[in-house]
């Protein structure tokens, strides 16, 4: 005969039940978490897969970012083109000048305010004409135009703003000729409003795809493992305890896939910035191109960790129903 | 222990899984449900452990009214009741200590609570030296012992077993029998659902015979093996 049917009249001591453990979150904390690490090795191949999905998805996430954020930075840099200059026929007093720069200053569009002497007007001249000075022989300080150049604060470089300006700086007696190149002016601000509009337009749809596709994946995921909740179910599991491990693990999945989509990012930026001197035409290390600011880094890092709980949250919802 | 007043179930509106049920079953008592397939008795014992709720009348166990609990109560209620289901729903890429210590970790028991009473339990029921052992590679007879010592490591109050027997050899059935037979000296209550009649031929234990969702017939203990034989 086999030995097991013996067993039962060798019957071990009867077990006393011991006191639980503490209860509620903080006291089971520990045991979540470790719970949460095995079932991650021990369902590694759809960790990887969760994970992997979360990175990419991230990933494509912050290259949108960092495109857009390096491209919002040389939109500003070409604002700064958005310049008001106000022509003088005969060359203002040095008094005359500073009661005008004052006058200018006092507008609240204004950032900066410079006068450009007929001299100086000629030196750019001369600069920019360079290897053909020789043109410009004949040409004498007198026959160019002194000149205030206005650059404008960066709120105030939209076509209406500037307009708008206009008519107040011509409101100043002693200003009679204004440029400020209206249609280059209006194209720029047209360009910049399709521009942001097409962004955010992206972002959004790019926002959505990432969403549904993560919270898809970890849905599958769970899926795969729905007998274990049926299972704890029915031993007398709370929906708390039953859930807390795997919101855990997607906590878990979500800061994985952002942090590696972060370093992926990075070294991919790295790389673009060394190799990329070969087939662009600027050198991008010296063209001001920067990585994500830590405010989006922790975004990210959040947006991450917000998907794998929160799609966590909405899968488990669908499957403890027991 | 277990009290069903007027129990009626339907799935569907048209077909009724089971009318007008009236059972008492006292603390400390072994009974078998039995009657052909599609009776009512996996039904009746969902009923049990809360997994289905009466359309009509009343369910006590403990002096509970199931019927009228909430959500957060039912796991409170299922912890004191152990339930070995008929395929077993084992977790298999599990080993055989996790699935039985699924039980206690519910109830927060410590980690060296739990290892020492699971491998108390396991050595109970002869299958110790496979506790590492995932239980996809245990035979039937070896699954069927792993969801008894689930159901059956927390001392439950109640044990509740869906044809427990249903595709054992001989000797392994009177093993599981008489398993029962202990955790009902130990004062579990046991209700044993099968339409193995050899298995209760040999039991000697009160009966209730369903047909159609119906109670038709009830056997006292004792008596039990006589009414069969005739």
């Amino acid at each position: 005969m086999n030995k097991w049917k013996k067993k039962p009249h060798t019957t071990p001591k009867p077990y006393k039940r011991p006191a639980l453990s503490g209860g509620g979150f903080g006291g089971r904390s520990g045991f979540f978490l470790a719970r949460a690490v095995t079932n991650i090795r021990q369902n590694i191949f759809v960790n990887v897969v969760t994970i992997g999905t979360i990175t990419l998805a991230l990933l494509i996430v912050s290259l949108f970012l960092l495109v857009f954020i390096n491209l919002e930075s040389a939109v500003e840099n070409w604002s700064e083109r958005v310049q008001v200059t106000v022509y003088f026929d005969k060359e203002p007093t040095v008094q005359e000048q500073s009661s005008l720069r004052e006058k200018i200053s006092a507008l609240p569009e204004v950032s900066h305010v410079g006068y450009v002497s007929r001299d100086e007007a000629l030196k750019r001249f001369k600069k920019r004409l360079r290897g053909q000075e020789t043109l410009l022989d004949g040409v004498r300080p007198e026959t160019l135009p002194a000149s205030i150049e206005i650059a404008l604060k960066q709120t105030y470089r939209d076509t209406m703003s500037v307009e708008n300006f206009v008519i107040s700086l011509k409101r100043i007696p002693a200003i009679t000729e204004v440029q400020y190149g209206e249609e280059w002016v209006r194209r720029f601000n047209s360009f910049i409003t399709f521009a942001r509009l097409l962004a955010a337009l992206l972002g959004g749809f790019l926002v959505i795809a990432v969403v549904f596709i993560v919270s898809n994946t970890i849905k599958l995921t769970i899926y795969s493992r729905r007998e274990e909740l049926e299972v704890m179910s029915l031993v007398g599991a709370t929906r708390f305890f039953i859930r807390a491990p795997f919101l855990l693990e997607g906590l878990i999945q979500g800061i994985a896939g952002a942090v590696l989509s972060l370093i992926l990012m990075f070294v991919l930026f790295e790389l673009f910035l060394q190799n990329a001197g070969s087939f662009l035409t600027f050198n991008p290390a010296d063209s001001g191109l920067s990585f994500l600011p830590i405010e989006y880094i922790c975004g990210l890092l959040i947006a991450g960790a917000a998907l794998g709980f929160i799609g966590s949250l909405t899968s488990l919802k669908r499957f403890i129903n027991v | 222990m277990i009290q069903l007043h007027n129990v009626s179930l339907a799935y569907q509106q048209d077909a009724s899984a089971l009318s007008n049920i009236n059972l008492k079953i006292g603390k400390g008592e072994f009974v078998f449900l039995t009657g052909p397939s599609g009776a009512g008795k996996t039904s009746l014992l969902r009923l049990l452990y809360a997994a289905l709720t009466p359309n009509r009348g009343q369910i006590l166990i403990d002096g509970q009214n199931i019927s009228r609990m909430t959500a957060p109560q039912i796991p409170l209620l299922r912890r004191s009741i152990g339930v070995v289901f008929q395929d077993f729903k084992l977790l298999q890429n599990r080993t055989v200590f996790e699935n039985v210590a699924i039980t206690l970790e519910v109830l927060g028991w410590g980690r060296g609570d739990i290892g020492k009473k699971t491998m108390y339990m396991l050595k109970l029921l002869g299958i110790e030296s496979k506790y590492n052992l995932v239980t996809q590679r245990l035979s039937g007879g070896e699954q069927q012992r792993v969801a008894l010592a689930r159901a059956l490591v927390n001392d439950p109050k109640i044990l509740l077993a869906d044809e427990p027997t249903g595709n054992l050899d001989d000797a392994n059935k009177n093993q599981i029998l008489n398993i029962f037979k202990e955790a009902n000296i130990r004062g579990t209550t046991v209700v044993v659902a099968t339409h193995d009649r050899r298995l209760i031929e040999q039991s000697h234990m009160r009966l209730v015979t369903l047909n159609k969702g119906e109670i038709v017939e009830q056997v006292e203990k004792e008596t039990a093996y006589d009414a069969q034989a005739l």
